[in-house]
């Protein structure tokens, strides 16, 4: 699903986000990738949303070599992967249905599968109540629950979330990872990455951890490295 | 694209509009300011024009016609003169017509000399520009008989002054055009620059250059359409006011001056205004969305 073969970047100003790195993903997967701020975490994300292009390497996610994209082809790209941001990244002059709506738009669906789809994916995020809405009316975990409703509104077989509960409370993040659990379990691939100990921890999933723009760990036994709890 | 995609994009456009409305005032504001500002230049400056182009016509050339033409003489002179390039009218003044015209209102002074006039026939030629009078005269004092008087040097003043403020008044327009095309792409600038951070979650969410464009797009020909129209209205009005409270004062300082009408500056000033105020807005938006596309 992705596929990363000897991947490295260095920035314009000579700092290495990430040291040439292989990594492979399957479909379904849970995976959550830990690190202190620095350590090529945001890098590693960024390569595979094709915000940055790597310096070498290959990138294949679906079965697309994502660098040899071209800029007109990104949109579509993109389209497959679901994004959930730390800040949540709303679109704060549109309502909550219209936030999760305005992904469907792009993909051009019709008005009444917007209709019919919308309400049901905001009930499934807790959010029935709050379609009206602005952003600026509603908590952060509610916000948190808008953006993920807008990532899977599309059915997107990828969903990234950069640190997503980091700025919720913690009864509100571990809704939010229940909610990114449950879904996973329909199938999605889910790649988190977080400083959360605890949750990392209680989930038992596959872990990542990034050093200096080196994997230092990757395995399935669902603990955070006791080396990452200094950071 | 499909329809209910195109329909979506006007009606987010438009909701952009309105949802922005402050940041649309601000910049309705300011290209109205610039335009009402370029509008009024505009109708000093070609009102300026204008009334040189008057005074221009009305320095005429004078030719005296000696006593010993028979009327027969004065008919072909009239007709040579009237083929002389750059004349555009020739108008017979006859002795009596001169001393009706020189006496005015002293009816006793007409009387006194009507039968023993002094004053001579003579033709009041009018050239199309003033730099051509001198070209005329030079025809003119090679038929003889013909006695040629004009201003010289003050029509060699009126030429290079009507040269300066030619110069004068297009350097002025130029510069107002520049400073609105300025003030107006940066204020568009500003209103998309403010919604940057939003052109970049929907590129995050897969959205096309074109589906973000085009509201963007609509809402900047709102803006631009709205800030091109109202001044149209504003300088309409000022302008018709100044010109019912101007002309009478003209016509008593320089009789038969006056202003071009209000319907023809508006005229001239509508392709001009919308022009400016649509184009740039619609380019400026589309160019200044371009840079945060590239993500």
């Amino acid at each position: 699903m992705i596929h990363l073969t000897n991947v490295s970047k260095t920035y314009s100003n000579g700092t290495t986000g990430l040291y040439p790195t292989s990594l492979y993903i399957n479909k379904g997967e849970f995976v959550f990738i830990t690190g202190s701020s620095g350590s090529g975490k945001s890098t590693l994300l960024k390569l595979i949303l094709k915000e940055i292009e790597p310096n070498q390497g290959k990138i294949v996610i679906n079965n697309r070599e994502i660098t040899k994209l071209r800029h007109n082809q990104l949109p579509y790209f993109r389209r497959d992967i679901g994004v959930v941001f730390q800040d949540f990244r709303l679109l704060p002059n549109k309502t909550v249905y219209e936030n999760v709506s305005f992904a469907m738009q792009i993909v051009q669906a019709n008005r009444r599968d917007i209709k019919n789809k919308v309400p049901v994916v905001l009930a499934q995020v807790g959010l029935a109540k709050k379609i009206r809405s602005y952003p600026n009316e509603l908590s952060g975990g509610e916000q948190q629950r808008t953006a993920i409703a807008r990532a899977i509104i599309n059915n997107s077989p990828i969903l990234v979330a950069d640190e997503p509960t980091g700025n919720l409370d913690p009864n509100t993040a571990w809704e939010i990872m229940s909610l990114l659990q449950d879904i996973n379990f329909k199938g999605v691939t889910v790649i988190v990455a977080t400083h959360e100990r605890e949750i990392v921890n209680a989930l038992k999933k596959r872990v990542i951890d990034i050093k200096g723009g080196r994997i230092i760990k990757d395995n399935y036994d669902g603990r955070y490295s006791d080396e990452m709890a200094y950071y | 694209m499909k329809w209910h995609t195109i329909n979506y994009l006007f009606g987010e456009g438009f909701k952009g509009f309105w949802r922005n409305r402050m940041m649309a005032v601000a910049s309705i504001a300011t290209i109205m300011l610039c335009l009402i500002i370029l509008g009024i230049s505009y109708s000093i400056v070609k009102n300026v024009e204008y009334i040189m182009v008057q005074i221009e016509q009305q320095m005429g050339i004078t030719v005296y016609i000696s006593d010993e033409y028979t009327p027969e003489n004065i008919k072909q002179i009239y007709t040579q003169i009237q083929e002389i390039p750059n004349v555009i009218d020739v108008e017979y003044i006859t002795p009596d017509d001169a001393l009706r015209s020189f006496a005015g209102s002293d009816l006793a002074l007409y009387d006194k000399f009507k039968n023993d006039n002094p004053l001579p026939a003579s033709f009041e030629i009018e050239v199309n520009r003033i730099e051509n009078q001198a070209q005329v005269v030079s025809v003119l004092k090679e038929v003889p008989g013909l006695e040629v008087r004009f201003l010289k040097s003050e029509t060699e003043t009126f030429f290079q002054l009507n040269q300066s403020i030619q110069i004068f008044s297009g350097v002025i327009i130029v510069a107002l055009i520049g400073i609105a095309l300025l003030l107006i792409t940066n204020t568009i600038k500003l209103t998309v620059y403010v919604r940057k951070k939003e052109i970049g979650i929907m590129k995050y969410i897969g959205a096309t250059d074109a589906f973000i464009r085009i509201p963007f797009l609509i809402e900047g020909l709102s803006i631009g359409i709205l800030g091109g129209m109202i001044p149209i209205f504003v300088v309409y009005n000022l302008y018709a006011c100044a010109e019912k409270m101007l002309t009478p004062n003209l016509s008593q300082i320089f009789s038969g001056i006056q202003l071009i009408t209000s319907m023809s500056i508006i005229t001239e000033l509508i392709p001009l205004f919308m022009g400016i105020g649509v184009t740039i807005s619609a380019v400026g938006s589309i160019l200044a969305i371009h840079k945060y596309l590239k993500v």
